[in-house]
């Protein structure tokens, strides 16, 4: 693997109380590639996407251990802006959550936070996301109307949109298109694959075919440990571990 | 041969039907209850005042002898209330509005100050606001302030604050925080959060809040009985004692004279009414404000 990495965990472990879910995992996620996470339920696969940008510490009653490494620097050390970090990654969660506003201020929003007021310069990045998300076509003419009026579909193209123009370097999705019909589906598969050349692409799913169609490498989690990570040809393919070859061959759920 | 068990099975699904039927009666029966009171109320007040009232009740400030029976209204009393009101309400908001947002976007749900915030939350709301008349009448015996709007605001602040600081929390609860976490993932702040989004998802559910409140502050008499006075004039400074509608109805419904106790009905019959345009205005509002709004 000559792949660059500007996002590595080392040695993360999650408690959850006194339920260890992320046991020791180390890993590299390869720069402009689509990685993708695969493991049964309660594996610990949502657990590891949300320590990467934090999300993690809102929650009560978590400890974190061992280090995320962005661009060189470990976020978990004390005195990192959380918020920074947070700006360099975009996540699309399970349902998409669109904020309670119009379609134009939801993806104005990051912008927004970042002091921009120019309204035509707004206008410009509006635009911009909404097509890199390829959402543009169908809202151009509603760009006022409460976001929470689009479809499902839609509102989780919004999402990916609002995240875009925050212009992060990373995405993360957590199975983004589980609440989507398969059209709509598509429709976010086709948008992440045209992102990756400039993106590092993080996805947890747990549909295999889609694992199959999106992913450059896999990370398979089984009980809170990383189990087996490479280049989707060959975890999917010839795994290495029985264990991965007993989830892809459906043994194991 | 099976028909034993296909007998029984019957008879206890009959039992289940009665069973049913008896306990959506007493809830109709219930519910009937409730709406006839309401009725009953309006009715019987609304009739009793029905002498009195008239347009002078409203534009008129009490003449001289008016509590004799002769010329004037309680103009003077509708205004007092409404200052008092809104100067309480927006006392408390200033109040509670930082304390819910700190107590539900700050503090750590379980962590000692969360509890012990809410639990004075839960005892204030529990007081009795002739406590609280009680209590603000000391503060003014302390200070040789005398009986003023501003004492009756301060002291009617009180009876509103938790009510107000309790219907915020629960509709600020009520966010999912999954709104929060796609908001923080964003990279803003919680006070960004706070005041942006979360505000936002619940302004319909704060301007409710506000409204009840204020529906609240409106009809005490306890708060405002030693603390805020009686005038027949119109208040023009908060350091004037102010009339209020509440008083305005104890003191003519203590009056010998029927013409009077009539009047006491007919601005019972004015309050009541203020209540209710509240209520409906929080109603259509509360619609109106909810268009942004994610379920
Ligand atoms: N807030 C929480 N408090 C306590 N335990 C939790 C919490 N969230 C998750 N867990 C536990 O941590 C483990 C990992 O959960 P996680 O959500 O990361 O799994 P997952 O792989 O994403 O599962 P799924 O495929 O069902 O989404 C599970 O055993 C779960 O019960
Ligand atoms: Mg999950």
């Amino acid at each position: 693997m000559n792949q660059t990495s500007r996002l590595r965990v080392e040695n993360l472990n999650v408690f959850y109380g006194q339920n260890h879910v992320l046991k020791n995992i180390s890993l590299s996620l390869p720069d402009n590639r689509i990685t993708v996470i695969i493991g049964p339920s309660g594996c610990g696969k949502t657990t590891l996407l949300r320590s990467l940008n934090r999300l993690l510490d809102e929650q009560e009653g978590v400890r974190v251990e061992g280090r995320v490494f962005l661009d060189g620097q470990d976020i978990y050390q004390p005195g990192v802006d959380i918020t920074l970090v947070r700006k360099r990654m975009g996540l699309l969660s399970q349902k998409p959550q669109v904020l309670p506003m119009s379609i134009y201020d939801n993806v104005a929003f990051g912008p927004r936070l970042l002091g921009l007021r120019d309204r035509r310069h707004l206008d410009d990045l509006v635009e911009k996301y909404l097509r890199l998300a390829g959402l543009w076509e169908e809202v151009k003419g509603r760009l006022q109307e409460p976001a929470s009026r689009l479809s499902i579909g839609q509102q989780q193209r919004l999402c990916l949109a609002r995240g875009l123009a925050v212009e992060p370097e990373v995405i993360l999705g957590d199975e983004p298109t589980s609440a989507l019909d398969p059209q709509s589906s598509r429709n976010v598969e086709t948008q992440l694959l045209n992102l990756k050349e400039n993106y590092t692409i993080v996805l947890v799913t747990h549909i295999l075919r889609q694992a199959r169609r999106l992913a450059d490498y896999v990370a398979f989690l089984y009980f809170g440990e990383l189990i087996e990570f490479g280049p989707a040809s060959e975890v999917l393919i010839s795994p290495r571990d029985s264990r991965t070859r007993a989830y892809i061959t459906g043994e194991i759920s | 041969m099976n028909n034993e068990p296909e007998r029984g099975i019957q008879r206890k699904l009959r039992k289940r039907l009665r069973v049913e039927s008896f306990f959506k009666l007493l809830m109709a029966a219930s519910t009937w209850l409730v709406l006839a009171s309401l009725v009953l109320i309006l009715a019987i007040i609304l009739w009793k005042s029905l002498p009195a009232l008239k347009l002078s009740m409203i534009t008129r400030n009490p003449g001289s002898g008016y509590y004799l029976g002769r010329e004037g209204g309680i103009l003077n009393a509708i205004l007092g209330s409404l200052q008092v009101v809104f100067g309480a309400t927006l006392l408390a908001l200033a109040i509670a509005l930082p304390a819910v947002v700190f107590l539900t976007s700050y503090l750590r749900q379980k962590s000692w100050l969360a509890e012990l915030i809410r639990f004075s939350l839960d005892v204030l709301w529990g007081i009795p606001s002739i406590v609280y008349g009680a209590f603000g009448f000391l503060i003014m015996i302390t200070f040789h302030l005398r009986a003023s709007l501003l004492a009756g605001m301060i002291t009617v602040a009180m009876v509103e604050l938790p009510i107000l600081s309790r219907a915020l929390e629960e509709t600020i609860r009520l966010v999912p925080s999954d709104l929060k976490e796609a908001t923080y993932s964003l990279g803003a702040s919680r006070w960004q959060t706070a005041t942006r989004v979360v505000l936002r998802q619940v302004f319909p559910g704060l301007v409710t809040a506000v409204l009840m409140a204020m529906g609240r502050g409106l009809g005490d008499a306890a708060a405002v009985l030693f603390t805020a006075g009686y005038t027949d004039k119109i208040t023009t400074s908060l350091l004037q004692p102010v009339a209020t509608l509440p008083l305005a109805i104890f003191f003519q419904l203590n009056s010998p004279f029927p013409e009077v106790q009539q009047r006491a009905y007919a601005s019972a019959a004015i309050l009541t009414v203020l209540v209710l345009f509240i209520s409906l205005a929080s109603r259509r509002l509360s619609r109106r404000l909810g268009r942004h709004k994610i379920s």
